[in-house]
């Protein structure tokens, strides 16, 4: 791995925090320049790197700094009203806070990572942050660089057998509450066919070695194809965007509920539109991995989704939601010191090959080219080394954060099993506690990193 | 082929002589719901299971990430330095007859002439136990190209489980050297030819034979079969990187103002950028040319340079594609034979 520099190296030089500090042009680097020609004396630990605006600054350029052997990052740019370019800070405040979530859950010291407004008459202000952050780095000592190495065994979640797992009420699931379903979707599907509503049908049939897989049927006659049963976990909305399936549309595509939101999501970021597929929405009871009822479907209450254009099955809501396991697991982490929070995900990532397979079954990752494989420059290293590693996995879930609606596909695909879906819920519920928004409902409204509020919770911004 | 008897309680005893006669064993166990081949001390920590390791013996001759050379800039001087790391000779315990056979197909691509001077490292370290599958998996084929779970390709020794004990056939004079290690957990033993051991081979259903499909497939390149076989294929890399065959690779360059190094990394040819050019241009525009470059280059293209097939039906990219792709039954509905 190429390291910037060891830390042995710094210690004999006599170890001094570095502090990286992006900011921007009109507001916190006027205010570093007054502190300048006033004379002001302030810790010469910081680099500063100027940008024209906080909404400019990627988290990227933060993790990068990381990865190049900063001890803390430091971002800062005018107060709300003040952005030279209107809300530059007011869309940039909401990314920080997500960012700023996702590295307090991957366990990195709070302190390394700070925001500040700071303005052009506030030199003084801009030297205390400065020295304050420089001060808490000297008591942190010098980041575990690049990115930490793993030190010792990672806490466990104990193969989750302590976590409350309400299995029971889906217990009351029977096979009959699929094959009414069942019949009644091929009797649809053969009828949309027919009468060419839809130039091809995508549901799930039996596989040959899998019990359910998708299937593509252009004619009326191979309706009876078609299955529904406990088995049918993936989420076919993932080929909408695909150019194979651009010469099917109309496409009618069998959803889930759950399935149903990523509708939402695709609608909503223009990238498919309303006339080219039909949502055969189907009454889900559940589904089962590994011969578990998955997590998502232990909460879920609703059988039918957002977007529906002909429904199979009832569409009660469903008496069987109980609590989601992942949130007893969240609050397990949540109780670790930062160094074991950063411990249990440093080895979870040391594991990734980077197959990319959860991007390639999330229907949210759509873009082409993925960030990943952009290589001028390359923002994320492509080795599945430990370095690399986190910084793909930082950046899938900081791209996902308030978009993901947690069909939990990646999740069952990673073959190294890494709990991306910890990671998914955790950004949700900040998401919706923060900006009190839930993905996968409306289609019209903007996603929430692409929007802002003026009084949106700035408490972690100095 | 000699024949030794060991019991298996003393499995343990010879996993120590060999580590005291510097060897590193690596079997597969179980860390973290992930079952892999690992090094390891303690016997009780080996699982094994029916059918294939999910993760194939291949990390450990081809890792998905290894470092070529690295460099560093001191003092106006580049200082180059080679990684070369193995010291410790290697033992892979409990690969499965399929996975013997997939590593002589590596040794076929790193090995021939000019060869690959990591790989062969790695190689040359590399001592071969196999064990004989006494029951195959659902997903298992590799009675269709050409093998079998007694099949002997590529294995040093080949054990057989019987009772509280295990036939060692000694395939290679590598394989009799780890027997030599600790003569006296050997006996003497017989046994039939290992093609006559009672294996599952008459019960497993996937036969079909796919090893002369070549021609046939590549007479389908411009079809629209493959439209529809491989539409559903997400692209994800799964199948090349569980495939104990498969062997592509990308070198990259990473370097920062004072170091860097030159790697190369697992690739995959069902991913965009594989074969994305320089000017934008892509010859293989989306999943299903993708996907037909697999199967191609599984049963034709490297048939046609190496004379055997790149496949070894372990059946691990049907069985962990996301999308139940089942390599089998697409290569069979493509040459028109039987469905499901
Ligand atoms: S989350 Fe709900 S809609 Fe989705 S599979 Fe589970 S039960 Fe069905
Ligand atoms: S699926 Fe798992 S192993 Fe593959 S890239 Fe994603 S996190 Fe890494
Ligand atoms: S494919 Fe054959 S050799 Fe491989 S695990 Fe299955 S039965 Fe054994
Ligand atoms: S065949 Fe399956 S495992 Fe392979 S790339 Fe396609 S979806 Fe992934
Ligand atoms: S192509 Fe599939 S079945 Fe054949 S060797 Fe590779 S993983 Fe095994």
């Amino acid at each position: 791995m190429a390291a910037v520099r060891t830390d042995s190296e710094r210690t004999e030089k006599g170890w001094e925090p570095k502090l990286i500090a992006f900011v921007c042009n009109w507001c916190t680097y006027a205010g570093a320049d007054a502190a300048g020609t006033r004379r002001m004396l302030y810790s010469p630990c910081v680099r500063i790197i100027r940008f024209p605006c906080t909404g400019r600054i990627d988290p990227h350029f933060i993790v990068r700094a990381f990865e190049q052997g900063a001890d803390g990052v430091l971002v800062s740019g005018c107060h709300p009203g003040d952005c030279h370019y209107v809300s530059g800070n007011l869309l940039a405040r909401r990314r920080f806070a997500i960012f700023k979530a996702l590295m307090d859950f991957l366990g990195l010291e709070p302190e390394r990572l700070s925001f500040s407004w700071v303005s052009a008459t506030e030199a003084g202000k801009w030297v205390e942050v400065v020295n304050s952050r420089v001060e808490a780095l000297r008591k942190l000592g010098p980041a575990r660089v690049p990115w930490g190495t793993l030190s010792g065994p990672p806490p466990s979640l104990n193969g989750r057998s302590v976590a409350p797992m309400p299995q029971e009420p889906l217990s009351q699931v029977k096979p009959d509450d699929y094959q009414a379903v069942e019949s009644q979707l091929r009797q649809l599907a053969e009828g949309l066919l027919a009468t060419g509503q839809v130039k091809a049908v995508l549901g799930y049939g039996k596989g040959s070695l899998q019990q359910a897989t998708p299937i593509v049927i252009t004619n009326a006659t191979e309706a009876n194809q078609l299955i529904f049963n406990e088995h049918c976990v993936q989420n076919l909305t993932v080929y909408l965007t695909s150019p194979s399936f651009r010469s099917l549309r109309p496409l009618g595509v069998v959803v889930k509920a759950c399935d149903s939101k990523s509708l939402v999501g695709l609608l909503q970021e223009d990238q498919v539109k309303r006339e080219d597929f039909r949502a055969i929405a189907v009454s889900c009871p559940g589904v089962k991995v590994n011969g578990r009822w998955a997590d998502k479907c232990l909460s879920c209450d609703q059988r039918i989704g957002p977007i529906a254009d002909h429904i199979v099955g009832s569409s009660e809501p469903k008496s069987t939601a109980g609590a989601d396991p992942r949130d007893w697991e969240i609050q397990t982490i949540e109780k670790w010191a930062p160094a074991e929070r950063w411990n249990f995900w440093m080895n979870q990532f040391s594991r990734c090959i980077r197959c990319y397979a959860c991007r390639a079954v999330c229907p949210l990752c759509y873009c082409q080219p993925c960030i990943a494989d952009k290589n001028r420059p390359q923002w994320i290293p492509t080795s599945p080394h430990l370095k690399g590693n986190v910084s793909w996995n930082l950046f899938r879930a900081l791209h996902l954060a308030g978009r993901c609606i947690g069909c939990d596909e990646c999740t069952r695909v990673c073959p190294v099993g890494i709990r991306l879906d910890l990671i998914n819920r955790r950004l949700s519920l900040e998401v919706a506690k923060r900006f009190g928004y839930e993905p996968g409902k409306d289609p019209s409204v903007p996603p929430p990193l692409a929007t802002y509020r003026p009084n949106d919770p700035g408490e972690f911004i100095l | 082929m000699k024949i030794w008897t060991l019991q298996k309680k003393r499995v343990g005893d010879w996993m120590a002589a060999l580590r005291a006669a510097g060897k590193e064993v690596l079997a597969p166990c179980e860390a973290d719901g992930l079952l892999r081949f690992r090094p390891i001390d303690d016997p009780s920590a080996i699982a094994v299971r029916p059918g294939p390791c999910p993760f194939p013996f291949k990390e450990w001759l081809f890792p998905p990430h290894q470092v070529l050379f690295s460099y560093q800039f001191e003092g106006g001087k580049v200082n180059l330095r080679e990684e070369e790391v193995l010291v410790n000779d290697q033992v892979g315990l409990f690969l499965r007859p399929c996975d013997a056979a997939a590593i002589k197909i590596l040794d076929t691509v790193f090995l021939s002439d000019p060869p690959d001077g990591f790989y062969q490292l790695r190689r040359s370290h590399l001592t071969i136990v196999t064990l004989g599958c006494r029951q195959a998996v659902p997903s298992c084929f590799c009675p269709a190209v050409g093998l079998s779970p007694t099949s002997l390709e590529g294995s040093d020794l080949f054990l057989w489980e019987e009772d509280d004990r295990f036939l060692v056939y000694g395939v290679s004079e590598k394989g009799d050297r780890l027997v030599q290690v600790s003569p006296d957990l050997f006996e003497p033993g017989e046994g039939p030819e290992p093609d006559q051991l009672p294996s599952p081979l008459p019960f497993m259903e996937r036969k079909e034979p796919l090893t002369n499909v070549g021609q046939k497939l590549q007479g389908l390149f411009e079809s629209d079969l493959w439209q529809e076989v491989g539409r559903t294929c997400l692209g994800c890399g799964i199948c090349a990187y569980l495939c104990p065959t498969c062997h592509c690779f990308d070198i990259v360059d990473e370097s920062d103002a004072y170091s860097g190094i030159r790697c190369r990394n697992w690739d995959c040819c069902a991913f965009p950028l594989f074969t994305l050019h320089a000017s934008g241009h892509n010859p293989r525009p989306d999943q299903p040319s993708r996907y037909r470059q697999r199967v191609l280059h599984k049963f034709a293209y490297f048939l046609q340079t190496f004379q055997q097939n790149m496949c070894v039906g372990c059946g691990r990219c049907s069985l962990f594609c996301p999308v139940g792709m089942d390599i089998y039954q697409i290569v069979l509905q493509l040459t028109g034979r039987c469905l499901v």
